[in-house]
């Protein structure tokens, strides 16, 4: 019987995308087949063992999806990718409702090819980790261990501060600000669970002071390499899981009602251009936003890219 | 360490000036108190950020207003707030706005600047979404409008 190798399995009706991914994912060293349409891929699948699957997200709304889906899982497909072209980011909200898709990648060329590396080197090395895999090298990164809940507003304001003195515009630190603040209120007050899985610290006034602790302890760094300002947050309770995370980035009634559970992920989720969820169960979870600098607002796409890592045991 | 400062109200004409923070410690929704005559008329240039929290807070002191027949009606709304109300559907509530800062950028100097709108005098052309022109404080050319108008505006359309 032939030894069936590790591959990256492709599914995309655009030869040319096909071709370019194709290049790009190459790079790992792993076979990358191709197939033009679900029907195709659910055939070729039989055949291989991809550690990740990359698909059109026109694909990914298809009836035969879930038949695919589990193929996938079936032959030991670690990860989903979605590739989502610009004139589609309108299909966002539908893709997030579906609630299945772990890594959905917004950007044309050439962004698309640094997310589409960084995140298949993360998914088959289950080195899933750090903020520096986003970041050119020598990029300068600050950290802060917040021991104090009311260290929250001091540190946010320190931040929007010095990444004005480093010549970025109000509106890059107005986003930050933004996306520091709900990170950190999450890690704050929604990581912490005791052993019978209750965030005992939900439901405490944010407005009071409250001591981190060991355990407690929240950790912040963030760095800008003139490509991106990025933002790392994390807590050591591990207690964020990938079914909350995708229900959140879906919510509706954040966008109606601003009311519900997990919103201020949504509003994190909006105010960046990508959200790298990074979780290893009970240890550890980590959350990575990266705001585009290169780019004015008019040249920025309406939807943003998300991943969802949880590292292997 | 720097603070990124408590929201403080003050009283300046028949407006309440908003500054600072809009986060947990807001308490917006006790505003509605202070209306007068059934209007509450907030001047909101001086506010730097808004978190989900305050979000929230927002949401609250709308339908207080609402239920007490309080007219609210918003001044020199800031940007934090104006990407806060094109988010969040809820935010804006009854409230009219009667002004509002947007981001402009120069193409001769790149300068990029926030600048007042005035929302009723430029109605009709910004519900065509068309940015009133702007001048260059530093150099005098035209600027342009720095965001998609259709996602900027559209908290006007409600």
């Amino acid at each position: 019987m032939p030894v069936r190798v590790p591959s990256i399995l492709i599914v995309h009706p655009d030869r040319k995308t096909q071709r370019i991914v194709q290049r790009i994912l190459g790079v790992t060293g792993y076979t990358v087949d191709v197939a033009d349409d679900l029907d195709q891929g659910t055939r070729l699948i039989a055949h291989l063992q991809p550690v990740l699957v990359v698909i059109d997200g026109s694909a990914v709304m298809s009836t035969r999806m879930t038949e695919f889906f589990a193929a996938a899982k079936a032959r030991g497909a670690e990860a989903c990718m979605t590739l989502l072209g610009s004139a589609a980011a309108d299909q966002v909200p539908k893709i997030l409702g579906m609630g299945a898709v772990t890594n959905l990648l917004v950007h044309p060329m050439p962004v698309l090819a640094e997310e589409l590396t960084i995140t298949a080197q993360k998914l088959i090395r289950n080195d899933i980790f750090g903020v520096e895999k986003y970041l050119l090298w020598g990029t300068d990164l600050q950290a802060i261990t917040l021991t104090r809940g009311s260290q929250r507003a001091e540190l946010v304001a320190q931040i929007s501060e010095q990444i004005r003195s480093r010549g970025q515009s109000a509106r890059v630190a107005s986003m930050a600000m933004l996306v520091a603040d709900e990170l950190l209120s999450n890690a704050v007050h929604n990581a912490p669970v005791d052993g019978a899985g209750e965030h005992y610290r939900r439901e405490l006034d944010r407005a009071n002071e409250i001591e981190l602790d060991g355990r407690h302890q929240v950790k912040l760094r963030w760095g800008c390499d003139a490509r991106y300002l990025a933002i790392e947050v994390t807590d050591a309770f591990g207690s964020l899981d990938r079914d909350t995370i995708l229900r959140a980035l879906a919510k509706n009634d954040v966008r109606e009602s601003g009311s519900g559970a997990g919103m201020g992920v949504a509003l994190a989720y909006r105010s960046c251009d990508h959200l790298v969820f990074n979780l290893a169960p009970g240890r550890r979870t980590e959350i990575i936003a990266l705001i585009d600098v290169r780019h004015p607002p008019t040249e920025r796409l309406a939807a943003s890219s998300y991943n969802v890592f949880v590292e292997r045991t | 360490m720097e603070t990124r400062g408590r929201m403080t109200i003050d009283a300046q004409g028949d407006a309440l000036v908003l500054a600072g923070a809009i986060d947990e410690a807001a308490a917006l929704h006790e505003m509605t108190g202070r209306a007068a005559a059934g209007r509450l008329t907030l001047d909101l240039a001086g506010v730097t950020f808004i978190n989900s929290l305050g979000v929230r807070d927002w949401i609250r002191m709308q339908a207080a207003a609402q239920k007490a027949g309080i007219a609210v009606e918003l001044r020199r709304v800031a940007e934090p707030l104006v990407h806060q109300l094109n988010m969040i559907i809820a935010t804006r509530g009854n409230a009219t706005v009667a002004s509002f800062f947007a981001p402009y950028a120069c193409d001769a100097c790149g300068r990029e600047e926030s600048l007042l709108i005035d929302a009723i005098q430029n109605a009709a052309a910004l519900s065509r979404l068309e940015p009133p022109p702007m001048t260059c404080p530093e150099c005098g050319a035209q600027m342009a409008f720095n965001d998609f108008p259709e996602r900027y505006f559209s908290f006007l359309a409600v």
